[in-house]
């Protein structure tokens, strides 16, 4: 039981530190990425890639993952997003096109990591990490479970906390009320766009490397699976919010671990689904999302 | 012209199933409601037509319509549940919708073969057949986008309270987008496995999501035209990327981004526009049609 729990709170651990920065996209600076989980898997087959030709140590790896889908994330705002917003200036057209730019990008790294690994599943074999498990009376729990605990709590403990106290973290929570109005008060909208969209990928980016640690190997397919998890934990806590966004992935990791301890495991992926569609039904702004407030 | 039709006898059958699977997505889309409902229908179709083939064996008509009557129904359902949502909320609850089928449909046991699938559905199902059942869709929907009706349609797209204000039947307009998308997905999904003879839950994943969305945004999302033009370049353009080799999934990925960001109406929009300035040029100034 409690075996199951730990594993359960890892596992939302490794949801939190992917779904966090998409809800912060989605709920400020109205971005819904649908790349999210091809950057967030090309950041681990990068690393893959490297340590492949030199044994690296897991912090240089993690940090490797960190940058690398932070350059990506920016990459995707740049090319492709701020283009559509130019275009479309109506915000329910730019939304769609996002999300189809979106997933017409997610397919890139997606079919160039298929094409090098002959869609073969990819691990850090070759790091110099070694995984130990320690034993804590009932429990057992290995260094990497220990490690993604720790980033997440400080991961979105930092984010919670910049957008809570950090003047930067207010000017971007104006803009999730309302954009022109923030831009006019003299808010750098495309610097903390930018900014936003490194942040989303570097936790990303993290989360991948964590997970290929973790489960010992990845395939490219991993984050289209994710990204679905993810947009479960997300509408379940409430969009934007950094504790809905804990409390989100935390019941979805719980839900999916009991659903498959006490089952055969095949209904495992219709829990996320069902989480989606009851919430959306029953709270549609999620368990903390705040009431959308129109003063005309 | 025989010998290519004979040749390419999977493609053109494709070509049509593909169009009905766009057009599924697209009715809702020109009536401002963002769902992908159409994509479970597409699999409450292929279900249910491999088992009333292969259990009772119904004639190929009768179990494509019987797709389309439970489909129509689910969506009437799916209509009056999620009648609140809006935007994006909407487009996920209905992706959730979409993919929990097939989660269904793998725990089905017996009825539904389980992570296999069912095989054998052999019916009399004629290509064309499916040319006639999607030639007599694609002008029903050609008559929704002229005159009164295609108004209507554009009025609840562009603004809902408008369109109510002056009388047009929001909420009616759009549930029936609802009913007319599953009737369409399930009628796709059904001559799929009618022609196939099999279906499976692979089938029916975020894949196929992608691809009806992708269709309709590089073919174009406001006419029946731009649904045919998408499901055209996306059936027929695996086989003509052939030469690029392993790398054709990449190519196909960086089109499909070109074409969200740079031509928003898609292709569609690029031809009408170039069709209305040549028309300006070729006339002098003034001049009438």
């Amino acid at each position: 039981m409690a075996q199951n729990l730990i594993n359960a709170v890892t596992l939302g651990s490794l949801y939190l530190l992917f779904a966090l920065g998409m809800s912060l996209a989605w709920g400020t600076i109205g971005i819904l990425n649908f790349a999210h989980g091809s950057i967030f898997m090309f950041s681990s087959f990068t690393c893959y890639l490297l340590v492949q030709h030199i044994a690296l140590p897991m912090p240089l790896m993690i940090l490797i993952g960190l940058v690398v889908g932070a350059v990506l994330s920016v990459l995707v705002q740049v090319l492709a997003f701020e283009p559509i917003k130019r275009r479309n200036p109506d915000p329910h057209r730019a939304e769609l096109q996002i999300l189809v730019g979106g997933i017409g990008i997610a397919g890139i790294p997606l079919a160039v990591a298929q094409h090098l690994t002959k869609s073969v599943p990819f691990g850090y074999s070759k790091s110099t990490f070694e995984v130990e498990v320690l034993h804590l009376g009932p429990v057992q729990l290995t260094n990497v479970q220990l490690v993604i605990l720790a980033a997440a709590l400080v991961l979105a403990g930092g984010v919670g906390w910049w957008l809570r106290s950090a003047r930067a973290g207010l000017a971007l929570r104006a803009i999730g009320v309302d954009a022109e109005v923030a831009g006019i008060l003299g808010v750098n909208r495309r610097r903390l766009a930018l900014g936003t969209m490194a942040v989303a990928g570097a936790l990303a980016g993290v989360a991948g490397v964590l997970l290929t640690y973790y489960l010992g190997s990845i395939a490219a397919e991993s984050g289209d699976a994710f990204l679905l998890k993810a947009f479960a934990a997300i509408v379940l806590g409430g969009i934007g919010s950094v504790g809905g966004a804990v409390a989100g992935a935390m019941i979805l990791a719980l839900a999916e671990t009991a659903v498959v301890t006490q089952t055969s495991g095949m209904w495992v992926d219709a829990v996320s689904f069902g989480l989606i569609f009851a919430v959306l039904l029953l709270r549609p702004r999620g368990l903390f999302g705040r009431r959308e407030v129109r003063r005309t | 012209m025989t010998d290519w039709f004979d040749a390419n006898i999977v493609l053109i059958q494709s070509t049509f199933v593909s169009l009905l699977l766009a057009l599924s997505i697209q009715v809702p889309l020109r009536a401002g409601v963002f769902s992908f409902a159409g994509i479970g229908s597409y699999g409450v179709g292929a279900y249910t037509a491999a088992i009333v083939t292969i259990n009772y064996e119904w004639p190929a008509f009768a179990a494509i319509a019987a797709g389309v009557v439970i489909a129509a129904a689910i969506g009437y359902l799916l209509a009056l549940l999620l009648s609140r949502l809006g935007g994006l909320y909407l487009g996920m609850a209905t992706i959730a919708y979409s993919l929990i089928f097939s989660v269904f449909v793998i725990n089905g046991g017996e009825l539904t073969g389980g992570a296999q699938g069912l095989f054998g559905a052999i019916s009399d199902l004629t290509t064309g057949g499916v040319i006639g059942v999607t030639v007599v869709v694609v002008v029903l929907l050609a008559l929704s986008e002229r005159g009164r009706i295609g108004r209507r349609i554009a009025a609840v797209r562009e603004d809902p309270e408008l369109a109510m204000s002056t009388g047009v039947p929001v909420l009616a307009i759009r549930q029936l987008s609802f009913v007319v998308s599953g009737a369409l997905g399930a009628c796709a999904g059904a001559m799929n496995t009618l022609l196939r003879s099999t279906v499976s839950p692979d089938e029916i994943g975020f894949q196929l999501v992608v691809l009806a969305l992708t269709m309709i945004i590089v073919g174009g999302s406001r006419s029946w035209l731009g649904a045919f033009i998408g499901a055209v370049i996306f059936t027929w353009l695996p086989s003509v990327l052939e030469f690029v080799g392993d790398w054709q999934t990449v190519v196909y990925g960086v089109l499909v981004a070109l074409a969200a960001i740079f031509v928003p109406g898609g292709l569609l929009g690029v031809l009408q526009q170039g069709y209305r300035r040549w028309r300006r040029r070729a006339l002098p100034i003034g001049g009438t049609a």
